[in-house]
């Protein structure tokens, strides 16, 4: 009878070795740009190249390493909101939709409050009605997921849709309040100009960065030091516990939402004080806010690692965005390369929680009979 | 690696029959991550014979058990049936070998009817059931072990012990010469545990192989004929003879160490009235889960509540703790009306639970030692782990638990070190002095050593003036500790009386429905 005499067992681990913690992403990292050698080979390009070029442009240039920290502004913002509901076991699908509304929101302040007050009080105005508006757009999935236990994937990913909707309404409805009224063309109106950043030297990097460092140190220390913090990991880790403990997991689940909501608006709202200055209906093309969930994803919903991954993630988009502008590489590529790299990191996963082994049959059989 | 020294003195009854080894296993090595489940481990059962596996929790008597019937194979070591060497690659190939086990928890489809179960995962059935032909077969197989049990009667009717005895005529009709039973007593009540081992012996009789598994002495030294005693993957000892052997023994080759089997009741002194429950009643969806019920418990003493599993004891011990508000009466803890106030406000005025399931409910498992003390307490905006952290430290050290410090995650604790963690942290009191501690099946499946640890903390507790409500399902622990004892059954008490003259016969009746005498 023929038989494979080969098997492959996936034996769960007690407890990762530190050294596999560092060891696995580095070797994940270095299989996917392999296999994306094979790939870029296959289709004529150099790998040397164009690796050197997606590194120079994404961390090793002036340009290249400010635009990476630029986007990554945004990005750690909607990624600690995903990895933050994530805290609770809620998946915020929708920070895509908040960030579209916290967009409304901040750029609403920031024509409505007009050039009265001074820049150091007006930015941090916008800055909250963007989160605002991204709670609210996370609301109804927050209560309805507490009292009925709806899931809050489907409600806050279809609300992104309405999100982007709403987007196009505001700017192409004719007499829109957030329409540049000067212009027949469809425009977003500028926001007042005590609301408007200026950026590093000639950089496309905005103080908002640090806001963004900021707060993803604070939220770290939310979940591990306060009260707060110490209920989510209650309910998160047992119901029963918390129910036993007289902790209150509805009011608790809105909070949570309602933070993470907060956060993707903040992301929107970040665009209108730094590169936008006013709604640019092109958002709803470039998916910051489902990045957030890779990011968050990258980061195992670690809050510590968020800014690492978020600034790693943003170098990749960046460096391969960029290789269609320095080289004839297509765009294509770089985006299948960020793929490559992130499926891999990802699933790199699998030697952190299994010790994976190959058996030969005839020698597991022997073994047993030597006896 | 099979030459080991391995002497283990054997019992004189070794050739006293002329029944031959039905199945052997030799120098069985079971590993698991940084565990030696089995450790060279031989074992033998003879046809017609009860031999028990006894050993703590962890001592390796379900690995090899597992082991025993193809369920798990082993890292080294074999086994030989009727003097041939075998190798089981499933449980289905240990079938094939005349070996089955009835696991603890069942292996029943709740809607299928007796014989459904039975039959089902044969894989000879024709196309067509010929169900009048299948529900004889399995009568008769029941019936000729003693098992009486309607063929068409559907599982999920049927009460704890006759689901068992399913699992048996399962086991029969698919060929079973050698039965492995697991913990088969921990589910049932005495009467049933009494008409258990009647079938064993009709097992027996009609040349079938018990392998016995438990860790409870008394019914082991009743049903044996040889034990094999396990501790942390060895066999530290083999004793022969039904009925011959002395429980203390047994206990030291299994703990390792002498230890008091006997509970002893603390003194009584009790005082006032601490808990009072009046007339509490609790439906779910229309159905009554306590029925007016009403009782009191005294400073310094311990009630017990008795009963088998699912007949209210755990909504009664929520109920007081305030997880749960009762559909009528009231529950108050030293003077204070605590019914409907929730668990923080019963916390209070006195009330420290340690409830049935540790690690879920009582304790958080991915949290700290140190943060699950924290769980009932006052938490400010900020939690202040730096001051809880030095009694955190004198907890573990009070309560003898085995961990590497505040910072042990609850997750990695052995049952008996998560019940001390729990109870060092009802009993050092929260949000106010513990004044009454409602504890659930406190010792289930806990080693003896840690059995011995917690029924003396409570006893500590109670002569330091805490009132005590004990629910149990654990009779034996209900009588030797309680002052009074009352027996739940259909969330009714259905009987009252004094733990120390308390007649086993007669709790065992109320436990089974069959109380006519109601509350004395």
């Amino acid at each position: 009878m023929m038989r494979i005499p080969f098997r492959v067992v996936f034996e769960q681990r007690g407890e990762t070795p530190r050294r596999l913690s560092l060891l696995v992403p580095l070797a994940s990292v270095l299989a996917a740009l392999f296999f994306g050698a094979l790939f870029l080979l296959a289709t004529g390009y150099s790998p040397i190249d164009t690796y050197t070029n997606m590194f120079r442009d994404g961390f090793a240039s002036f340009n290249g390493i400010t635009d990476t920290l630029a986007l990554s502004t945004v990005l750690i913002c909607t990624g600690i909101s995903a990895a933050f509901a994530f805290q609770m076991n809620l998946y915020n699908i929708g920070g895509e939709g908040q960030l579209y509304l916290g967009l409304i929101g901040g750029a609403w302040a920031g024509i409505a409050l007009g050039d009265h007050l001074p820049t150091l009080i007006m930015v941090p105005i916008v800055l909250l009605c963007g989160a605002l508006a991204g709670a609210a757009w996370i609301f109804v999935p927050a209560f309805v997921r507490s009292r009925l236990g709806t899931s809050e994937i489907v409600s806050t990913l279809l609300l992104t849709y309405i999100g982007a909707s709403l987007i196009k309404h505001v700017i192409y409805t004719p007499d829109s309040f957030f329409r540049n009224p000067n212009t027949s063309f469809p425009q977003g109106r500028r926001v007042a100009d005590s609301a408007s950043l200026d950026s590093f030297g000639s950089s496309r990097l905005y103080p908002t960065f640090f806001v963004a460092l900021i707060i993803a140190g604070a939220l770290y220390w939310i979940v591990k030091r306060t009260e707060f913090g110490y209920r989510i990991n209650v309910i998160s880790d047992s119901p029963r516990a918390a129910h036993y403990a007289g902790i209150n997991a509805r009011r608790t689940t809105i909070w949570v939402m309602l933070i993470s909501g907060a956060l993707s608006g903040l992301a929107g709202a970040m665009l209108i004080v730094g590169p936008y200055g006013k709604i640019e209906p092109s958002i709803i093309t470039l998916g910051y806010g489902y990045a957030g969930i890779v990011v968050a994803a990258l980061a195992r919903n670690n809050l510590g690692l968020i800014i690492v991954s978020g600034i790693l993630f943003s170098g990749l988009r960046v460096g391969g965005n960029n290789l269609q502008v320095t080289t004839d590489t297509p765009i294509h590529i770089g985006v299948m390369l960020q793929g490559a790299i992130l499926l891999f990191a990802l699933g790199g996963e699998a030697f952190r929680r299994y010790h994976i082994h190959v058996v030969r049959v005839q020698d597991a059989t022997a073994r047993k009979a030597a006896v | 690696m099979s030459s080991t020294s391995h002497e283990v003195a054997r019992g004189p009854h070794h050739n006293s029959g002329a029944a031959s080894t039905a199945l052997s296993a030799h120098s069985i090595d079971k590993k698991f991550p940084g565990v030696l489940a089995n450790d060279s481990v031989d074992f033998d059962v003879r046809a017609g014979e009860v031999h028990t596996l006894l050993g703590e929790n962890g001592a390796g008597k379900s690995t090899l058990a597992a082991v025993l019937c193809g369920l798990y194979q082993p890292d080294a070591g074999y086994l030989m049936r009727n003097g041939k060497r075998i190798n089981l690659s499933s449980p289905r190939a240990g079938l094939q070998h005349g070996i089955a086990m009835v696991h603890q928890h069942f292996r029943l489809v709740e809607r299928f009817s007796v014989s459904e179960n039975v039959i089902l995962g044969s894989r000879d059935l024709p196309f067509k059931l010929n169900r009048r032909d299948i529900n004889e077969k399995v009568a008769s197989v029941a019936e000729s072990y003693g098992l009486p049990i309607d063929p068409n009667a559907t599982v999920g009717d049927l009460s704890v012990g006759q689901r068992q005895r399913v699992e048996i005529v399962k086991a029969l009709y698919q060929g079973a010469e050698i039965l492995l039973l697991d913990e088969p007593t921990a589910v049932l009540v005495p009467s049933e545990v009494e008409k258990l081992f009647e079938n064993v012996h009709a097992m027996t009789a009609a040349g079938k192989s018990i392998v016995f598994i438990s860790h409870k002495l008394g019914e082991v030294v009743e049903i044996s004929d040889r034990v094999t005693v396990l501790r942390n993957g060895r066999v530290t000892g083999h004793v022969s003879g039904r009925g011959t052997t002395d429980t203390k023994e047994l206990a030291r080759l299994m703990v390792g160490r002498d230890i008091e089997l006997n509970a002893q009741r603390a003194t009584h002194a009790t005082g006032h009235e601490i808990l009072q429950i009046r007339n509490l009643s609790l439906s779910v969806e229309n159905v009554a889960v306590l029925s007016d019920i009403s009782f009191n418990v005294h400073a310094g003493e311990m009630v017990g509540i008795a009963g088998v599993a699912g007949n209210g004891q755990r909504e009664l011990a929520d109920t007081i703790a305030g997880l749960i508000s009762p559909t009528s009466g009231s529950v108050s803890i030293s003077g204070a009306m605590t019914t409907d106030c929730g668990p923080i406000q019963a916390r209070e005025v006195g009330l420290a639970y340690v409830p049935e399931d540790r690690l879920g409910m009582g304790l958080v498992p991915s949290m700290t030692i140190l943060d699950n003390l924290l769980l009932t307490r006052d938490r400010k905006v900020v939690v202040d782990r730096v001051s809880v952290r030095p009694e955190a430290t004198r907890l573990i050290e009070q309560f003898e638990i085995k961990a590497n410090g505040p910072d042990h995650l609850a997750r990695k604790l052995s049952g008996g070190n998560a019940q001390k963690v729990l109870l060092a942290r009802e009993l050092s009191g929260g949000r106010s002095a513990t004044k009454l501690l409602v504890v659930c099946s406190p010792t289930r499946g806990l080693d003896v050593g840690a059995i011995e640890t917690v029924r003396r903390l409570l006893n500590d507790a109670r002569r330091a003036g805490q009132a005590i409500l004990l629910i149990s399902e654990d009779l034996d622990e209900v009588l030797s500790l309680s002052d009074r004892v009352f027996v739940l059954y259909r969330g009714a008490v259905v009987l009252e009386t004094p733990g120390e003259s308390a007649q086993l016969s007669q709790v065992g009746a109320a436990m089974a429905g069959l109380a006519n005498e109601g509350r004395s």
